[in-house]
């Protein structure tokens, strides 16, 4: 099923912060959303979620750092439990498990507060309660930003595993084009608050149109290694 | 250091220290002592010879440390010796005083809770809307006004004109109303303040709209995540408002002219009744230590990661 | 020359550093990369002398490091400022602790170096963007010219053009000024475009030290590797045919 949306937009104190946006999500398609800071993704991010969410479509979304998504004062239990309580679904530990096996989170006790773990776990923890959902699509806000390099590799890397069996949509959203380009077979380029350019990854790499996609595949790389 | 060890250690010196500097300031108080006994204790005119009597019975001539240790002695067993003026014992004074006290502020921290804290939900619903501004206006005021004239006002108003509640003194439920509601008040409006800023910091925690998308309601967000949090800050102030509560129960018992631990202290400094202010001092001390020493614990209980932060 | 002979560095019963040797040459760029908790915070706080190691030396020349001597660049622009002062008077606040004067030609020309309007210095940190109140935060590290410059992950607050754009003029105003630098990151991409060194740190030991090319190449240790994979997969290091 795509998910398909019209005529998203948002207004903040009088101001146009997102300009009216169709967009059309192919199912199991990896999408990223790239754009400077302030251009409107999370705004964009939001809109949608609100959409889909009245829509009775689920989506999940994991915002870049485990600070904006876990009490530091609650166990990941009384977590884990809220999240399955809020999705009206009864405590199932085959699912649990399959989840934490997935994310390589198993064995682990859920009786501590989330700052016992290391960050990289905690981002995995919460990811899970995002799958927990079982979303038609999955929002990835910044995901390498609050982590070491290789976790968040390694982490993207499971998420994106885990995905494409349960066919869910991943939008990856982030300023950094080449993370997007390494990961995301559609590229969507924010500017000012509009969508100005998608395209495929490829194509958008090769032959960038607007001026904002442009600039952004100047600035893509930091160096080309020698193979 | 062991965490417990630690607060229990801090206890210790706190009140040791209390001890000392309490005897020393009341031992370098001007006038004589002795004099002001005798003529407590005789209400005329005295010979030197009976000064003199009394300054040796009472043990003022000793020197410092033998009279330091005279008195923090019996002290260590629990003992608050006795007045200089009457000899008898202190404690059962003290006790029927604190017994008249202890209503008194109990009321006013139960109307100080029962103003506060439906006043800093309500203002923190719409920061900056009237509720808030008006909210915060109150407590400016309250904060702002002293306990002698809100007093003043409210006797005026209830005991003059409306003839409802007693002006003075105490006997009844009635009697307690009004200094009730002079202490209460002023703990609501320091309370409020206190409340509406915690709960503000804790409404603006990051993880609250992840929760929210994540489908937890309103109601479970409120009572599970931002009370906890603006917990932590009201119980670091739960000292000070001991404090508060305390200083203004005395002045509040002075005002209305109700017997208590604001009259036997008062009296006592009055008579240079020195082993009196002592046991009042430390027992204020010793109240302080043990609410502080339930702060922290709590603290840990709310916050675990204090007392495992340095680990 | 900065050497740093092996340092080893104790904090509540725990060596954060061991053995750390490295060394750099006055013009040059060396990376130390590593993840959080690697040790790396420790390290420029050795450098500047902010600690006191348990054994080994950081020196210059083979002179103690004075305090004062080191400049550093934060990696939070604003909170690196005094937010009550002008940035102005925050950047040349190296020049008054050290009784030096102001010296108005060579303060335009940084400014020019580093796209910095002169104009725009008369604000305060919260009126300015935050590429633009780093590039203030390099302009004082810059003004009383020192031989060596400490980078703390200095371009991660800023976006993927911003940081490109911003590392480029570091590097440009570096070949005119020729400081060393010594930057702790965890971003490959900058360390391979910018760095002529290269120090793998990894639970407060070098795991390996190599000029850039040789490791970008061909990495010698597994944490090296994985490093260098990881940025790959991100997308901050390309494999293409040369």
């Amino acid at each position: 099923m795509t998910i398909h949306v019209d005529g998203l937009s948002a207004v903040r104190a009088g101001r146009t912060i997102l300009h009216p946006t169709n967009l059309s999500l192919p199912q199991g398609s990896r999408i990223g959303l790239v754009g400077p800071s302030g251009s409107g993704k999370s705004t964009l991010c939001y809109a949608l979620i609100d959409r889909l969410q009245a829509e009775g479509i689920a989506v999940a979304h994991v915002p870049q750092s485990p600070d904006e998504a876990l009490d530091p004062l609650r166990t990941l239990a009384f977590h884990w439990r809220q999240a399955e309580r809020a999705l009206g679904i009864a405590p199932d530990p085959a699912r649990k498990g399959d989840l934490f096996r997935a994310l390589r989170l198993q064995g682990q006790s859920l009786n501590v507060r989330p700052w016992a773990w290391s960050r990289g776990m905690q981002q995995r923890f919460v990811i899970a309660v995002a799958l927990l959902a079982q979303p038609a699509l999955l929002i990835l806000d910044e995901p390498t930003s609050a982590l070491d390099p290789v976790i968040a590799a390694a982490t993207l890397s499971l998420v994106e595993h885990h995905i494409a069996e349960t066919g869910t949509t991943l939008l990856i959203v982030t300023h950094d084009l080449g993370l997007a380009a390494a990961r995301a077979a559609h590229l969507m380029v924010m500017h000012e608050g509009r969508v100005v350019e998608q395209a495929a990854t490829a194509d958008l790499l090769a032959r960038p149109v607007s001026s904002p996609a442009q600039s952004l595949v100047a600035h893509r790389n930091w160096a080309v290694l020698p193979c | 250091m062991n965490g417990a060890a630690e607060l229990l250690l801090r206890s210790v010196v706190v009140l040791s220290g209390t001890a000392i500097l309490t005897f020393i300031l009341l031992w370098h108080a001007p006038g004589d002592p002795a004099l002001t006994i005798a003529v407590a204790r005789y209400d005329s005119v005295v010979s030197a010879d009976v000064v003199d009597r009394i300054r040796t019975e009472s043990g003022l001539d000793a020197g410092f440390w033998t009279a330091f240790s005279h008195w923090i002695t019996p002290l260590l067993s629990g003992d608050l010796g006795n007045s200089s003026v009457s000899g008898r014992p202190i404690w059962p004074e003290l006790r029927t005083a604190i017994l008249l006290t202890l209503p008194l502020a109990l009321m006013g921290l139960l109307i100080g809770l029962a103003l506060s804290i439906p006043l800093a939900i309500l203002a923190v619903r719409h920061p900056g809307g009237w509720i808030d501004r008006g909210a915060v206006a109150l407590a400016s005021l309250g904060a702002a006004m002293p306990a002698y004239w809100l007093a003043l006002l409210l006797i005026l108003a209830f005991a003059v004109k409306l003839l409802w509640f007693p002006a003075m003194g105490t006997g009844s439920a009635a009697h307690l109303v009004l200094p009730g509601l002079t202490l209460g008040l002023g703990v609501a409006a320091s309370l409020t303040r206190i409340l509406r800023s915690a709960l503000l910091e804790a409404k603006g925690a990051p993880f609250l709209p992840a929760l929210a998308r994540r489908g937890v309601g309103p109601r479970e967000r409120a009572f599970s995540h931002v009370a906890p949090h603006a917990a932590i800050p009201v119980l670091t102030v739960a000292g000070l408002e001991l404090a508060f509560l305390l200083e203004g129960a005395v002045m509040v018992e002075v005002i209305f002219a109700r017997p208590g631990l604001g009259g036997f202290l008062i009296h006592a400094i009055q008579a240079r009744d020195f082993p009196k202010v002592q046991a009042v001092v430390m027992l204020t001390a010793i109240l302080f230590v043990t609410v502080n020493l339930l702060t922290d614990l709590l603290y840990r209980l709310v916050d675990p990661r204090i007392g495992t932060r340095d680990a | 020359m900065l050497t740093v002979e092996r340092l080893t560095v104790r904090r509540g019963g725990r060596e954060v550093l061991r053995d750390v040797s490295l060394s750099l040459a006055p013009g040059k760029t060396l990376a130390v990369l590593g993840e959080s908790g690697a040790g790396k915070s420790t390290l420029i706080a050795s450098v500047l002398g902010l600690i006191n190691p348990e054994h080994g030396m950081v020196s210059w020349d083979g002179r103690p490091i004075a305090r004062g001597a080191v400049a550093l660049v934060m990696q939070e622009p604003r909170a690196a400022f005094n937010s009550r002062l002008t940035l102005r008077r925050s950047v040349c606040e190296p020049l008054r602790a050290r009784g030096l004067p102001e010296d108005q030609d060579r303060f335009f020309r940084l400014c020019r170096g580093l796209e910095l309007e002169p104009d725009l210095l008369a604000r305060r940190p919260n009126q300015i963007s935050i590429g633009q109140a780093q590039r203030a935060g390099v302009l004082r590290a810059l003004i009383a010219a020192p031989p060596l410059i400490l980078f703390d992950e200095p371009l991660s607050a800023l976006d993927a053009a911003t940081q490109k754009h911003t590392a480029r003029l570091i590097s440009a105003i570096q070949r005119e000024e020729g400081f060393a630098a010594l930057i702790v990151t965890h971003d490959l991409g900058y360390a391979a475009a910018h760095a002529e060194n290269i120090a793998v740190l990894r639970e407060g030991r070098i795991e390996e030290a190599a000029d850039a090319d040789v490791f970008f190449r061909n990495p010698q240790s597994s944490y090296g590797q994985s490093l260098v994979n990881a940025a790959v997969a991100l997308g901050a290091l390309e494999h293409r045919a040369a």
